[in-house]
């Protein structure tokens, strides 16, 4: 390991609880509870361009920087380096300095990861436009299905509301979701009009062993 | 702040209107021999009469708490007791504010009413119930002359609230309005409320007895000193407001609130202005006003243009101190001190603010480049307050800057004695340079935070605004210790849950510690929440017997891979700070943040949680988050100048 980013925020449920870490070979492993882009475990390989940036930034960076204190709202976030051990980097907000840098960089390694689904669920629309969890990845993944919680959002234009949509849908309970497994939702919505943007989200809990762990799959198409 | 459903903490969907209840639990005093002290049991018995013991009772009671309570008679906490007429009338602003108040308490309105001064039809349809249970033909719903004389004698009808005796001992909500009446009068130091009538607030009781009553003290709070302390301080009860008969707890107001955050020591709330920083805009125009006021000559063109006359001047000012100040034509902090000085009001202001506060037991800041950045003008016929924003990353919707109008443009500032008025108008505006605060734009939805925006945010309505109120100084109202929740609300903290389970404190505060040490937070959550214990007097117990233990260090901890993944943790030393320890030693996820909201308060306004804290009487923007810009009033145009709804 030669980096690690955790980001825990406990205020919204379901919480986030997110990480991501680098291997010395460019593995990349993590797991996402809140996210666009699928929700599980996720790993794959960084290409050796983007593997050299991220060990530039960490050998550019150096020792531990001072305490910065982080803004009203944000959430934990700690970096683990072999050369520092953890560090608090919610306060090391965009922008120029190296610690910010690779703070800025070791976040959007969280996005990365979704490049990379192994056992992971994600939400997309449907052709009717109702929601549809899909299974993402090779490996499959034990998901509670028994109450998901799913929400629309309705956009028009540049994000000018166009209507929202707040439902449970009962599903079948526990079930093992492998390559090629869907699940439709349906959603009591309809928003009319050419440009309107549907975004969508479902919570539900992933199974890990006997841990519950309660998940949010976003649908954004623009983000 | 992510989807509709979410529970972040300021950014719930709005919901029908709830209330903070009082807990169910036994009112009435119980005696509990042995509570208390050697020397407030001897005072029950009869302490020396006459002047002796007069002084004896004063080395007892403190002799700050005595000149606490002398210095400051028996109204300050403002308006009337919750006696028919008191409660809410004038306190909160416009009529129909005070209509819907009246409303609710009459249970008028189906549930109770928000009371934000907005006649909408949850508050005609509160009318129109009104005027027909009273025979008030026809039934219009408009609260006309013979209504609102109707709805004002059925308000001044209502029975007082039923006080009881307590004495030492005692237990249960009564106690805890006592506790924060005592507060709200001076008591110090602060009581917690805790609903025990304990050997701390017998020392308060006795204080006021001697200051306030002018009595020989009995160690009681008994009906001359509830009439006392109704009198001085109104809200401490609670009432069954609307047809629901909604218990809703009234608030006590405490204080003059201050809901800015806590200003880092040592830096000047004025932007570096002149040669090397700020050369144009509000704050070269607030520099050529009072470099103006402070004997200018020639007079500077009040233009916001820092050209050369205006650095002339100002270096002209700077040689002119005694001792002079370098003339270098920089208004750094020690130049701006000496223009506040020689000239303290302005037309034109520019401020940048840095600041902290504690939420959830941790500590939050805006400072450097990141510190709140705001500026304001008195006009002819407004006061205009804008944050200049520079929105990084994507351009922000337009619905946000209308955002930040609905909710904050409704308060204007009055000055009482003479009659001058001026609405207080807040904008978000878009640009960039060195006092505009940076916002990234971010795409999606998320949880927001005061430098981070998501574009796709379904509750931006109430997102937008909060996160404005940080960009003008405003700290956080939710997971608050006692003491910044009464300074930044200017009221105490909710009595609550006064009874709690059936589990003894010190018993949750063992748990709670061990729960810490094993960095388990679904134990702390289980030991706390899970064994019933709900926010306010009760959960303030577990705090002081926290406080009491010794304390651990609980050991640094590796990284958990989860699902779901633990950060890498150093050591903590715990402080005997529940608050703090909590947010130290847990990882921070659901069960550690609700343990920690139940032993913290919150308000439901937009600073605080709504979501969590649906307050009808404190919500939205209040006139305590405008207390800056109607000080600035008073400075600019003289008198004494408040936020009243418009
Ligand atoms: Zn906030």
């Amino acid at each position: 390991m030669i980096l690690r980013l955790v980001i825990a925020d406990g205020s919204q449920s379901p919480a986030v609880a997110e990480s991501v870490e680098v291997a010395e070979d460019g593995a990349l492993t993590g797991w996402r509870s809140v996210s666009d882009g699928g929700v599980g475990w996720f790993a794959g390989r960084l290409p050796a361009a983007e593997l050299a940036e991220i060990q530039a930034l960490i050998g550019a960076a150096g020792a531990a920087p001072p305490p910065a204190r982080p803004r009203p709202e944000a959430a934990e976030e700690v970096l683990e380096l072999t050369a520092t051990g953890p560090v608090r980097i919610a306060g090391l907000t965009d922008g120029p300095g190296d610690w910010p840098r690779l703070a800025a960089a070791s976040r959007r390694l969280l996005d990365r990861l979704t490049d990379f689904p192994r056992a992971a669920v994600g939400v997309s629309r449907t052709p009717g436009g109702g929601a549809r969890l899909e299974h993402r990845g090779t490996d499959p993944v034990r998901v509670d299905l028994g109450t998901v919680a799913v929400t629309a959002t309705a956009w028009r234009g540049y994000y000018e509301p166009a209507g929202d949509w707040a439902g449970e849908v009962t599903g079948p309970g526990e079930v093992e979701a492998g390559p090629e497994w869907t699940y439709d939702l349906p959603i009591g919505f309809e928003p009319a009009g050419p440009d309107v943007t549907v975004h969508l989200t479902a919570d539900f809990v992933i199974l890990s062993g006997p841990t519950r762990i309660p998940v949010r799959a976003k649908y954004t198409p623009d983000a | 702040m992510a989807s509709a459903n979410q529970r972040t903490p300021e950014f719930e969907p709005p919901e029908p209107v709830g209330v903070r209840r009082p807990d169910s639990g036994p009112t009435g005093p119980v005696m509990l021999p042995g509570a208390g002290n050697a020397a407030t049991a001897r005072m029950l018995q009869g302490a020396p009469a006459g002047p002796a013991g007069l002084a004896e009772l004063s080395r007892l009671a403190g002799n700050s708490q005595f000149a606490r309570f002398v210095a400051q008679p028996p109204a300050p906490g403002g308006g009337a007791p919750p006696t028919p007429g008191g409660v809410g009338a004038g306190a909160h602003g416009g009529p129909v504010q005070e209509l819907q108040v009246k409303l609710s308490r009459l249970q008028a309105s189906a549930l109770p009413l928000t009371e934000d001064g907005r006649y909408g039809p949850l508050t005609e349809a509160a009318v129109r119930n009104f005027q027909t249970s009273a025979g008030i033909v026809p039934v219009t719903g408009v609260a006309d002359p013979v209504t609102k004389a109707a709805i004002d004698a059925a308000f001044a009808a209502l029975p007082a609230p039923v006080r009881v005796q307590l004495a030492l001992g005692a237990t249960g909500p009564d106690v805890g309005f006592a506790q924060q009446k005592l507060n709200a009068v001076g008591a110090n130091p602060r009581l917690v409320i805790n609903a025990v009538f304990d050997a701390a607030m017998m020392v308060a009781v006795i204080a006021y007895e001697i200051a306030a009553l002018h009595r020989f003290p009995n160690g009681t709070v008994d009906a001359a000193l509830w009439t006392a302390l109704d009198a001085g301080v109104k809200g401490g009860f609670v009432a069954s407001e609307g047809a629901s008969a909604t218990p809703v707890e009234q608030n006590t107001p405490s204080g003059t609130a201050d809901s800015l955050g806590a200003q880092v020591a040592g830096t000047s709330l004025h932007p570096v202005t002149g040669v090397g920083g700020l050369i144009q805009g509000p704050a070269v125009h607030e520099l050529q006003q009072k470099l103006n006021t402070a004997g200018a000559s020639p007079k500077l063109k009040d233009d916001g243009s820092f050209g050369p006359l205006t650095r002339t001047a100002l270096q002209a000012f700077q040689s002119g101190r005694v001792p002079p100040l370098p003339a270098t034509g920089t208004a750094d902090k020690a130049t701006w001190d000496a223009l506040d000085v020689a000239a303290p009001a302005s037309m034109t202001g520019a401020v940048e603010r840095q600041w902290t506060e504690v939420v959830g037991g941790a500590t939050y800041s805006m400072v450097g480049a990141g510190a709140s950045h705001y500026s304001w003008e008195i006009q002819k016929t407004r006061m205009l307050v804008t944050a200049k924003v520079n929105f990084v990353g994507l351009a922000a919707p337009g619905a946000w800057f209308g955002h930040v109008e609905a909710m904050w443009n409704q308060y204007q500032g009055v000055d009482a004695a003479s009659g001058r008025s001026l609405p207080i108008d807040f904008k978000m505006s878009s640009g960039g340079g060195g006092d505009a605060n940076t916002v990234q734009v971010k795409p999606g939805t998320g949880r927001a935070n005061a430098g981070e925006w998501f574009v796709a945010d379904p509750n931006a309505a109430k997102t937008v605004p909060h996160e404005f109120g940080h960009l003008i100084g405003l700290q956080d109202e939710y997971q608050l210790h006692p003491g910044d929740y009464v300074r930044v609300t200017g009221h105490e903290p909710p009595v609550g849950d006064a009874a709690g389970p059936a589990v003894a404190p010190n018993v949750i505060a063992t748990n709670l510690q061990n729960a810490m040490v094993a960095r388990n937070s679904a134990n702390a959550h289980a030991a706390s929440v899970g064994a019933g214990v709900k926010g306010g007097a009760f959960a303030q117990r577990v705090v002081q017997e926290y406080a009491k233990l010794a304390t651990v260090t609980v050991p640094a901890v590796a990284a958990v891979a989860g699902p779901p993944p633990v950060p890498a943790q150093p050591a903590v030393p715990l402080t005997g700070d529940l608050l703090f320890d909590l947010n130290a030693a847990l990882p921070s996820d659901n069960n550690s943040y609700e343990t920690i909201q139940t032993f913290s308060y919150s308000s439901g306004s937009i600073m605080g949680d709504p979501g969590r804290v649906s307050d009808p009487h404190d919500h939205g923007a209040q006139p305590r988050h405008l207390g800056e810009f109607v000080a600035i009033l008073g400075r600019a145009l003289g008198g004494t100048w408040e936020a009243k709804r418009r």
